[in-house]
């Protein structure tokens, strides 16, 4: 059984009769020891799905799911005290800007010590060593002097460091890295990067790798999982999904990449942005953003399916060559929208 | 820390300047000459008149009596009350403790149903029970103190008879002043049932005193706390598996607090301009009904004294709020 278990997790904002899905049935699942990636654009809905499953959606916001399991537990049914309980100390997040999600009035020390004393209780001294032994292991130089400094005192990659001894100082089994190095120098998201990892690997956390740098999970991830406007639109093995996407948006995705544009004189865009909540479109969320996009792509939605063992929504799936497959012969010929 | 507390002793410098020399002139433009008022009805006539002119020193030019006042100041001489005679530093201390107590049990008040009122109407936003302190803290706002100070008398006082209408004792007792602060003199005093009559004199005063800056700190609470409230780091703590009600008291408060205690340190002056209302309707004997009686004879130095010195406690306060304020936040403190 895996690890952390979502089955259509669906995460509604708004009024009951008018809500607005910011995550649409999205289903994945992560096990020990592996590294999922969920890649996306802005406004995909990779941190709403991620914050539902640290239990951090508030009122209004609604989460529902078919199931949504931590280790075989229910965490949706679970009363809020144990759901908190396995918070912070099983499930653990980085968030994205580590200058603001450390506290500005309280040292770094006594943040760290903070998660401790809730999940592990001992002394205040045995607090102490362990948030030493942490600080130690994210490699902040001169741990002693850093414990009593102030977050205002420190740079973007020490805070990040610091952030992530918070999520690892209860060894947590899930770790959820949400965009963990968006905020940061280019020179230190490596650093971050090989750090997050080295750590997921020595403890076999599971680990969700949100980010919207496809490099990044190219390298880093096993499984990954493309989202789009909250909807899961790809889901595979990385190094497949990089061969072959099978999903229009995906391979748009990649062909985005600097490194896939050498011959091209400018670098490849998707035109348009991520539909929000008042101009959703009627049939596939990425219709009209598509260049495959057809009549029947703008009236229907597509549901997920399995096409040659990987999850793609899409009605045209590609082929090992990047061609629609499955267009009837007189949409394949030039009745593209 | 030190160069930061004396750069802002020097910054009381100007301020006592602008205080003596806007007091000294602006009581002068009101009309009325304090040695007829001092005659009384008999009036006086014209060589008496010119006699106590030159005994006051009124005789001199305005500017040499400003001057003449201010050398006065410096050697710690405020002058003496033209009504009582009676040196009005020596009045002033005699009075004060009774505003200082004042003035402490309101913003107790205010602070302590304040601030919850503000993080309560913050934590429910846009439920009813934000609507109603924030409406309530509207109205409080919004009251003049003297009428509300009335409508207090008037509900509890005179219709349900729960508290005395005036004074800070009752006549039963007698205290002998040992700090001048009557909760604390008659809590060591033998006489019994004298402290449940202070404490019962202190509520209405305090209440009424308190209403306006509870107000005001209530909204800013509410509004601090919200913006705290929606920062990252709260979110992080939440991630943390931290009870909701940690989060609240210790992540965010700890924050919103911040400007609220720029706030609270403004609130002692507006505090002490209400004590001036409250104390003459209460009969409260401090220095606010002190003021106001001098100014009704044309004291001059009593005011002018009575003034400087509230001036002077103001600056004082804000000096101890700034201090506070590096000490609650991180930020400051390693500024320096």
């Amino acid at each position: 059984m895996a690890l952390l278990e979502v089955k259509n997790l669906t995460v509604e904002f708004g009024s009951e009769d008018k809500p607005f899905r910011a995550v649409d049935s999205v289903s994945y699942s992560v096990d020990r020891g592996e590294v999922l990636g969920i890649v996306g654009e802005s406004g995909s809905g990779k941190s709403v799905s991620s914050l539902a499953v640290m239990g951090l959606i508030d009122f209004p916001g609604r989460v529902t799911a078919d199931a949504l399991t931590f280790d075989g537990q229910d965490l949706l049914g679970m009363p809020a005290k144990r759901r908190r309980e396995i918070t912070g100390k099983d499930i653990a997040m980085i968030f994205q800007d580590p200058m603001s999600a450390l506290n500005p009035c309280f040292t770094v020390e006594a943040q760290i010590m903070e998660a401790l004393k809730v999940h592990e209780g001992g002394t205040k001294k045995q607090r102490r060593e362990r948030t030493l032994e942490l600080l130690n292991q994210v490699g902040i130089p001169d741990p002693k002097s850093r414990m009593t400094a102030y977050p205002h005192q420190l740079s973007g990659g020490m805070s990040q460091r610091i952030v992530i001894a918070m999520a690892i100082a209860c060894k947590p089994r899930l770790l959820i890295a949400d965009e963990p190095t968006t905020a940061l120098d280019v020179t230190i998201q490596a650093q971050i990067i090989d750090l997050l990892l080295k750590l997921q690997e020595d403890s076999d956390m599971g680990l969700i790798l949100i980010t919207h740098d496809l490099a990044l999970v190219s390298e880093a991830a096993n499984r990954i999982q493309v989202m789009y406007a909250g909807q899961l639109f790809e889901s595979g093995p990385a190094d497949s999904i990089f061969a072959a996407p099978r999903h229009p948006y995906t391979q748009a995705l990649l062909e985005a990449l600097p490194e896939r544009s050498e011959g091209h004189d400018r670098l490849r865009t998707i035109p348009g942005v991520v539909p929000g909540q008042y101009d959703r479109p009627t049939g596939c969320l990425l219709a009209p953003r598509c260049r495959y996009a057809n009549e029947s792509c703008i009236t229907a939605r597509p549901e997920v399916r399995d096409f040659n063992g990987r999850d793609v929504r899409c009605f045209y799936p590609l082929n090992d060559q990047g061609q629609p497959t499955g267009l009837t012969a007189d949409m394949a010929t030039g009745e593209n929208v | 820390m030190l160069g930061f507390l004396f750069r802002r002793l020097g910054d009381i410098i100007p301020t006592f300047f602008g205080v003596t020399l806007l007091v000294f002139f602006l009581i002068r433009l009101i009309p009325g000459d304090p040695i007829l008022m001092m005659a009384g009805e008999r009036g006086v006539d014209a060589a008496r008149y010119a006699e106590l002119q030159a005994q006051y020193g009124f005789d001199q030019p305005i500017i040499v009596q400003y001057f003449d006042y201010l050398m006065g100041v410096f050697q710690g001489d405020l002058g003496k009350s033209f009504v009582t005679k009676k040196p009005v530093i020596e009045e002033f201390l005699t009075l004060f403790p009774a505003t200082v107590e004042l003035s402490i049990m309101g913003i107790l008040f205010a602070v302590i149903l304040g601030v919850p009122l503000g993080v309560l109407a913050a934590i429910h936003r846009g439920k009813w029970i934000d609507h109603l302190t924030m409406s309530v803290s509207l109205t409080g706002y919004s009251m003049p103190i003297f009428w509300w100070a009335l409508l207090l008398i008037m509900f509890f006082s005179t219709t349900l008879g729960w508290t005395p209408v005036s004074g800070r004792l009752s006549v039963l007792y007698y205290i002998q002043p040992t700090t001048g602060f009557m909760l604390i003199d008659t809590l060591i005093s033998d006489e019994k049932g004298a402290f449940i009559s202070a404490l019962r004199h202190m509520i209405l005063p305090t209440v009424a005193l308190g209403t306006i800056p509870m107000a005001v700190i209530a909204r800013m609470t509410r509004s601090s706390m919200l913006e705290v409230l929606g920062e990252e780091y709260i979110r992080v703590a939440r991630a943390k598996g931290l009870a909701p009600i940690r989060v609240i008291m210790v992540h965010a408060l700890r924050n919103a607090l911040i400007p609220v205690i720029t706030v609270i340190g403004l609130q002692v002056g507006v505090l002490l301009a209400g004590a001036i209302l409250t104390e003459t309707i209460f009969s409260w004997p401090g220095i606010g009904k002190w003021i106001i009686e001098a100014m009704n004879r044309r004291d001059y130095p009593t005011i002018q004294g009575g003034i400087l010195m509230i001036a002077f406690l103001v600056m004082g306060v804000n000096l101890i709020v700034d201090l506070l304020y590096g000490i609650v936040n991180p930020r400051i403190r390693h500024k320096r």
